[in-house]
């Protein structure tokens, strides 16, 4: 990632020069000069402009005596004017600085032609092409030297500037730089950004040589806000910042995942990779608001990208600038009404006035699965379930007698004797991966635009995937005059993915009720297992569900500095999504030849949708900056609307006449055909204000107001208020601490504020009728009635948040944050149950209190900086203790059942907790059983015993207890960056604890149903013989002892080493001599190592709660090339 | 339209605003059509007779069969069934509460009178479920708000039953007969009565249940339909002998009995579950040899080895057994090992007692297994004379037109069992009427509520489940389902306890006895 921060530097640079040339150019310079000698008269001329000149007193004779009057000329004539005195001499203006030299071929030539500059877009060949020494005059002082990073290297695009004038260049690729300066005396000023400047007295040497040292106070950092920008040093409020390097660094599928890890306070939770439609969960802070079925976004923080809200799947992360995490209240405030779980603002990367720079990054991988469940061998298994039936009083079948056991143990014939579960194996297979981004920026001082294309493939670990992503981004921004300046951006960006249509089938029959089946038989039939079912025909012949999505946003922006520190912005930008879908599932018959049994599908079906969304969003900024004495205020005010109009459709046809023939029109056109749609609007208009006041950048203060109004809500609800204020005080700035010297920053900071949350159905507070259907003789007809009560009291969720925090950085390389927090959400919009007696479907209530505390912690340091070695660490820690205040008098909620995970919602709970028995081990004998009350009739040695909470003589409901946390209380990551010249070492380490999995269905059914055994419960279930086991006695058509209770819940915190990449950075030789400016290989590996209890069982941490029915986890081995030209 | 005042101002078009409802009488159709859909649907009636002895859950780890086993107050099923017959009489109390709001005319007089009748039927129909269920419940007789839900106490039974019988009989006069074809369905004079006799008989009130079959029998409209074999086909649908359906449509409003009961070998469908609720041994023994005379008795004949041969023809017309022929052509062998898909224990989809339910399966939904159209009854004749029967004969008025109500049920064209003979004693009538009401209407949802009134849930129903009795090599073996006790306990499982939840929304609603 250093090469973009070159870029960067590069383009800053150039670009002061730039600006100086401008002004001056433009301006009318008048002169009197009287009986002076040439050098005073330069001399003049450098104070009363910005150029300088440079000469050798060889060619140029400055005592004589000269008299000049001019009026409101440009420079050019001046110094034409000038020259009339200095005989074959000539100039040539290079930026700010004029050079005069004797012209060798042509001495006789009266006056010289201006060697016009070069053009004003290049202005870098100053320093990349310096004049050969021999085509050079000895101007008074020529300083060269090289510049190198903290690794040795030659560091391009430093600047080099003489201290107190614009005389200035700065280096080339190699690092090296020549500046003529006009007095031994001057000071030598090295910058450049991230690094510390450093200044270097020339005391007449003609070489300097210096090592830059990196920035490690990053006080200089920039930190997006919500309609602006801060000094990170001046940020009174929680915000985390991740950059570009950061979200690029490992190759992802989706932001999400990039983001995994990198800030305190951000929990991903990365819950596998199916291509295309990836599901990442996104959580700022904890769960705030209690889950609803109705809006599962509910708890998502807010994204907003370059002003306007999106999705952060639709974002291409080699588009992004950077990107702020903002957790307190006081700096989301801002965003009102929909700010309670978080902000994320992502910058895209715009151009900078530049030469045309090219840079490609492109990675191709292979993707496996990290989800590997191991299942029993096939004699334990059969053993288990002669043991299985013999408990439930049962004669075993058959199939599961000894010589059966024996037969199915020897044969190799798998047609005839099949394994019972090779699904893994068969299913799922090695998939490549590749991404190409191609993005060209640069520009001149009038207009600059960056373009960037990508194409991502995706292929699944299963067959019958596939997933194509193609967008383009321009961005464009044009300087019409001084104080107006306009952009226009365009996304476009099509996602094309084809997956299974009886995807989450597959994934079932993975586990479930798909034992001993031959996946396919040499004929190219498949096998039926005794329910009928094999995933791998499902996957092969179950039909295709395609989903193809545009998204277009369009952006423009215009701004006018209305006076010095006063501007004006304003902002539209629609943005248009249109989803079609198209699922289709064939008919297909397929017969096991040895089982006899006939899987027959008799009609294919096509299920078709269309989903247009077009919003418009428009942002209205004033804002006010001024500084005077050590004061230092900027305010602004805003007005924003959001518009949305959104429409489906969907049509329904079965009966083609193959399944080749997949368009509409085809299907049988009678009573089966079925069309429907929605139309919904919604609208958000808000006002909003900030004022910004610091003294001395000591204390700062900021407040923040939003007046937000939503269609969602009626009367008086309408509209609502959300203030917020902070204050932070840099110690470290106070005189009393001016002693301490290795404490280099110390802030102490604090905000509270009130954010909200509108995420409620539209229309919740208006009685509607639902059309329902129903027959008479024969014929269908319609009726109609409410079914879900209307509630117009319903208003937002409000969410208040206190945040305390210390930013500090100590010794030479140690920077810490801390923060501490308190968030209350009241008047949660839940579905809150009603009495059923009211006969309609319950509306959503302001109800139910929710608390979030937690802190969180970041550490880092950055070590040697100054040999060849070079490392950095930065960790980061957060944990959040959520608890349900309160719900209103009612509750507990409770969803799940006794073979599923179960979850309840109560006070004094965290939001979702694992709900379900104690346990006290295994009953081992009769006596043990017959006094204690149990679960289930006919409970005997073996059996788990559920613990009698209450002290009743039952085991019931009333005996359940919380058993663990469906959410983690704690998340870490951690980056570990290392460098040794070219090479560059990245590994990122990332976690979460307190959390637990309760598995179910066949994970955790041990055999006692059909499905999967896994390979953990080998030898492990209690027998007799084996009374200290594990797991309980297995019963054949009995979940008695699987439960939900604490066995069945694992604890599922992790440690994962997300990601290793080694970087290969090519020698700037090499590189320049295949006309790049940088190049970079790279070798990735993500999901390489992972240390949790769900090892064992052979699965991903992250997984979750249930059944395991989803696209698994993958790995990824990744090989990059990042080029620069 | 940005920056103008309807920003923040939505109205929908994709709904109707109840504001713009209750200005014709097309109006008041709409509504009282939107409370049919709570008739029961055949899972929910198929389900009833699987928590009693004739029935059992075939999927032993789904919520059903955690009912059937050992109930408990949080059951979502329990829930389920008071919610939706709340929902029921909210629909009817939609039209009951604004229905007057709709101008009357000469031309819509009659038509506003039916909806209304058609309403309190309905409104009763649900009543008479929750009652049988639940006991003492809420009377709510019109649209209430969440607080006043708040405060609802239980209504004694009593008075319940009171309101329902006079609902029903003022609902009479504003019915017709019968109605043309495209209103079939619609609730009728007899449906008014015949439910007022079912209402009356489980409320214990036999003198009122005699006298509303009785005028079901005076209406002329009903009789026995010939074939018992057809009587559950589409050939049959609407018959002379259906009083009150729920109407479905193949295609456009289906059902998916077939796929949820038939046999699995002809099936092949897993969702939903085939065999949902299969029948068990208790049912397939009640049913006597085709001479009346009961299995249990060594005077019949009855030959363990030929288990269904010359016996009731309701019993294969009821149930798949052994050697029934299946919808495919095939024959059904669910005897363990038998190496088809039916064999018992080769997987939980195959029917765990070795039956099956016959009864709507139909071979025209062999190919549409999940989209079946036929409609399932929810009160026929048969039951309107069982109940003249049962009724009678617990006042002990027993006369000929009791044997004959009990006869016109056995003596039909394809049951042909022997007629009654007179003579018999109130007991012997009583076991009679009992186990003709069972067998007759075995899986029609009855089950439940005659076992609890008749108070003997308690004697059969805890225990094992068993199912067919095979020829296993020349000795018999009876199958036992696996790992499965039922278990009741009389002090309390007569009533379904008041769900859990309702209980936490509305404190005011007290607990059943002993839950």
């Amino acid at each position: 990632f250093l090469p973009m921060m070159l870029l960067m530097l590069l383009s800053l640079n150039t670009f002061q020069i730039q600006a100086a040339d401008t002004v001056i150019k433009r301006e009318s310079i008048s002169i009197e000069f009287r009986n002076i000698s040439l050098k005073e008269a330069f001399h003049t001329l450098e104070e009363k402009t910005n150029y300088h000149f440079f000469y050798s007193t060889k060619a140029v004779d400055d005592k004589q005596i000269i008299s000049l009057s001019l009026r409101d000329e440009n420079i050019e004539t001046i110094v034409n004017e000038l020259l009339r005195v200095m005989p074959g001499v000539s100039y040539r203006i290079r930026g700010d600085q004029i050079m005069l030299k004797k012209q060798r071929n042509t001495p006789t030539e009266p006056a010289a032609q201006p060697e016009t500059s070069e053009p004003a877009t290049t202005p870098a060949t100053i320093a990349a092409q310096p004049e050969p020494p021999s085509s050079v005059v000895t101007y008074q002082i020529t300083v060269s030297g090289r510049v190198t990073s903290e690794t040795g290297e030659g560091m391009p695009g430093v600047s080099v500037l003489q201290k107190g004038t614009a005389n200035g260049t700065s280096t080339d690729v190699n690092g090296d730089y020549t500046l003529s300066i006009s007095e031994g005396d001057a000071v030598l000023q090295f910058s450049f950004i991230g690094y510390l400047t450093q200044e270097v007295a020339v005391n007449n040497q003609t070489r300097i040589d210096l090592a830059m040292q990196p920035d490690i106070t990053t006080l200089s950092e920039i930190v997006v806000v919500g309609y602006g920008t801060q000094k990170k040093i001046s940020v009174t409020n929680s915000v985390s910042q991740v950059q570009s390097e950061a979200i690029t660094q490992r190759p992802v599928t989706t932001l999400g995942q990039a983001m995994q890890g990198r800030a305190p306070g951000l929990t991903v939770i990365d819950q596998g990779g199916m291509p295309g439609r990836s599901t990442t969960t996104m959580r700022i802070r904890g769960v705030t608001s209690l889950p609803n079925n109705n809006n599962p976004t509910k708890n998502n923080a807010l994204v907003i990208v370059d002003g306007i809200e999106q999705s952060l799947d639709y974002i291409n992360p080699n588009d992004i600038e950077s990107m702020s995490i903002l957790k307190d209240a006081a700096s989301t405030a801002i965003y009102g009404s929909r700010a309670a779980n978080g902000v994320i603002l992502i910058t895209t990367k715009r151009a900078k006035e530049d030469r045309v720079t090219v840079t490609y990054n492109g990675y191709y991988a292979l993707q496996n699965s990290v989800n590997n469940p191991e299942m029993m061998d096939v004699a334990s298994y059969m053993r288990l379930q002669q043991v299985a039936f013999q408990n439930a009083g049962l004669a075993a079948p058959d199939m599961y007698s000894d010589a059966s056991i024996q037969e199915w143990t020897t044969s190799s014939d798998r047609e005839k004797y099949p394994l019972p579960n090779v699904w893994y194996d068969e299913l799922f297979h090695t998939a490549p991966q590749f991404s190409n981004n191609i993005a060209v920026a640069g520009g001149s001082e009038k207009f600059k635009a960056r373009m960037s294309v990508r194409n991502m493939r995706q292929d699944a670990l299963l067959n019958g995937y596939d997933f194509d992503l193609k967008e383009v981004r321009l961005n464009s921004d044009f300087q019409i005059s001084k104080k107006i300046s306009v952009s226009g951006d365009l996304n476009y960006r099509r996602m094309r993915s084809t997956a299974p249509t009886l995807e989450s089938t597959i994934y079932d029959r993975i586990f479930h009720g798909s034992l001993f089946t031959v996946p396919k038989y040499s004929d190219g039939t498949y096998g039926l297992s005794s329910q009928g079912h094999n995933p791998l025909m499902y996957a092969e012949m179950g039909g295709k569900s395609n989903q193809y999505t545009q998204n277009i946003i369009g952006n423009i922006s215009a701004s006018w500095t209305i006076a010095e520190g006063l501007k004006f912005t304003t902002q539209f930008s629609p943005r248009i999504i249109l989803t079609s879908k198209k699922d289709f599932a064939n008919s297909y018959t397929n017969l096991d030849k040895t089982r006899n049994i006939t899987k027959a599908v008799p009609n294919n079906t096509l299920n078709e949708a269309r989903i247009n969304a077009t919003e418009y969003t428009i942002n209205n900024l004033l804002t006010y900056q001024k500084a005077f004495d050590k004061h230092d205020l900027s305010a602004l005010v805003g007005y924003s609307e959001i518009s949305n109009v959104t429409d489906s459709l969907s049509a329904y046809r079965e009966r083609f006449y193959n399944n080749n023939i997949q368009s509409i029109s085809q299907g049988a056109n009678d009573g089966t055909k079925n069309n429907g749609g929605n139309d919904s609007k919604w609208g958000l208009r808000s006002y909003m204000a900030r004022v910004n006041y610091s003294y001395a950048d000591k204390y700062l203060f900021e407040a923040n107001g939003r007046y937000d109004g939503s269609s969602r809500f009626t009367g008086s609800n309408q509209y609502s208020f959300f203030p917020s204020f902070s204050a932070g005080w840099r110690i470290s700035e106070e005189s009393f601490m001016s002693g301490i010297s290795f404490l280099q920053e110390l802030k102490l900071r604090g905000s509270w504020g009130k954010t909200g949350n509108q995420a409620v159905g539209l229309y919740s507070y208006y009685q509607s009728l639902n059309a329902s259907a129903y027959s008479f003789g024969g014929t269908s007809v319609i009726g109609y009635k409410p079914t879900v009560l209307a509630n117009p009291d319903i208003t937002w969720e409000t969410t208040t948040q206190t945040n305390v925090g210390i930013d500090a950085q100590v010794l030479e390389g140690l920077t810490l944050s801390f923060d501490y927090y308190k968030k209350r959400t009241d008047g949660i919009l839940i579905n809150l149950p009603i009495p059923a007696a009211v006969g309609f479907a319950a509306p959503p209530q302001n109800a139910g209190v929710v608390d979030n505390k937690g802190f969180e912690i970041v550490l880092g340091y950055r070590g040697e900086v100054r040999s060849a070695f070079k490392y950095n660490v930065e960790g980061n820690m957060s944990v959040n203790n959520n608890k349900v205040v309160s719900l209103a008098g009612t509750g507990p909620y409770i969803s799940g059942n006794d073979i599923d995970p179960r979850y309840i919602i109560k006070e004094g709970l965290p939001i979702n907790a694992h709900w379900g028995y104690a346990t006290g081990g295994l009953f081992q004998t009769q006596e043990e059983v017959d006094s204690y009350p149990t679960y289930a009739a006919n409970t005997k040695p073996g059996d788990v015993k559920y613990l009698n909470l209450n002290n009743d003589d039952v085991i019931n409901a009333d005996d359940m207890t919380m058993i663990g946390k469906s959410f983690p209380r704690i998340t870490f990551g951690m980056n570990i960056n290392m460098s040794y010249k070219n090479f560059e070492l990245a590994l990122f380490f990332q976690g979460a604890g307190d959390v637990d999995t309760r598995l179910s269905g066949a994970l955790a059914e041990m055999g006692n149903n059909e499905g999967f055994v896994s390979d953990v419960v080998t030898g492990n279930y209690w027998t007799p013989e084996n009374p200290g086991a594990k797991f309980p006695r297995p019963v054949k058509r009995d979940l008695r002892n699987v439960n939900t209770s604490d066995r069945m819940i694992i604890d599922a915190s992790y440690l994962k080493l997300k990601n290793v990449q080694l970087t290969y950075n090519l020698p700037l030789p090499l590189v320049e001599r295949i006309r790049l400016t940088r190049a970079s290989v790279y070798a990735s590996a993500t999901n390489v190592l992972s240390f949790s209890k769900l090892k064992e069982w052979g699965l991903d941490p992250e997984v979750g709660s249930g059944r395991a029915l989803y696209y698994p986890q993958t790995s990824l081995m990744t090989l990059g090339l990042n080029l620069q030209f | 339209t940005r920056c103008t005042d309807d920003l923040l101002d939505t109205v929908p078009n994709d709904r109707l605003a109840q504001s713009f409802f209750w200005k014709t009488e097309n109006d008041a159709k709409f509504a009282v059509n939107a409370a049919y859909p709570y008739l029961d649907d055949p899972n929910r009636i198929f389900r009833r007779d699987a928590y009693s002895d004739i029935g059992h859950v075939n999927e032993f780890f789904s919520v059903n069969a955690l009912v059937e086993q050992n109930l408990d107050a949080s059951s979502s099923v329990v829930a389920e069934e008071w919610t939706f017959a709340y929902n029921g009489i909210a629909a009817a109390n939609f039209v009951l509460d604004n229905i007057d709001k709709i101008p009357v005319t000469d031309a819509n007089t009659a038509a506003l009178a039916q909806y209304k009748s058609e309403a309190r039927v309905l409104r009763a129909y649900q009543y008479i479920k929750l009652v049988g269920l639940f006991g003492d419940v809420p009377l709510v007789k019109k649209n209430i708000s969440i607080e006043e839900a708040r405060q609802l106490t239980r209504t004694p039974s009593n008075e319940i039953w009171d309101f329902v019988d006079a609902e029903l009989h003022e609902a009479v006069d504003g019915l017709k007969d019968t109605y043309p074809a495209a209103d079939k369905g619609r609730m009728t004079k007899g449906a008014a009565l015949a439910l007022a006799a079912r209402a009356n008989l489980y409320a214990g009130r036999m003198e009122k249940a005699i006298a509303a079959a009785q005028a079901v029998m005076d209406l002329h409209v009903y009789d026995i339909y010939p074939e018992y074999g057809k009587l559950f086909s589409y050939g049959a649908e609407n018959n002379i002998e259906v009083i009150i359906d729920r109407q479905y449509l193949k295609d456009v409003l289906s059902n998916q009995v077939f796929a949820i009961m038939a046999p699995y070998s002809v099936n092949n469908t897993t969702s939903p579950s085939p065999n949902m609720y299969v029948p068990t041994k208790a049912l397939a023994d009640m049913y006597t040899m085709n001479d009346g005379i009961p299995i249990t008795d060594a005077a019949s004949g009855f030959d363990p080895y030929n288990p269904y041969t010359n016996r009731d023809p309701r019993l294969t017309f009821s149930l798949f057994v052994p050697g029934s022929n299946l919808p495919n052509g095939k024959i059904f062998d669910p005897r363990p090992n038998s190496g088809t898909p039916d064999a018992i224990g080769s997987t939980y989809f195959a029917p765990s007692t070795g039956y099956a339910v016959k009864k709507y399966v139909n071979i025209e939904d062999l190919n549409s297994k999940t989209n079946n159209g036929i409609n399932i009854i929810q009160l026929r004749y048969a039951e309107v004379l069982l109940t003249y029967a049962e009724a009678k004969i617990a006042l002990n008025q027993i006369d000929a037109s009791v044997l004959d109500a009990i006869n016109d049920v056995r003596r039909r064209n394809d049951v042909n069992l022997p007629a009654l003979e007179a003579g018999l004693t109130q007991d012997e009538l009583t076991d009679i009427v009992r186990r003709e009401r069972t067998i007759e209407l075995a899986f029609e949802g009855h089950r439940l509520f005659d076992i609890r009134r008749w108070r003997i849930a308690g004697d059969v129903v805890p225990g094992n489940v068993y199912g067919i009795t095979y020829d296993d090599g020349g000795t018999l073996k009876t199958i036992e389902v696996p790992s499965f006790t039922k278990q009741f306990d009389p002090s309390r499982n007569y009533l379904w306890p008041i769900p859990q939840n309702e209980r936490v929304l509305n404190p005011n609603l007290s607990k059943n006895d002993g839950w």
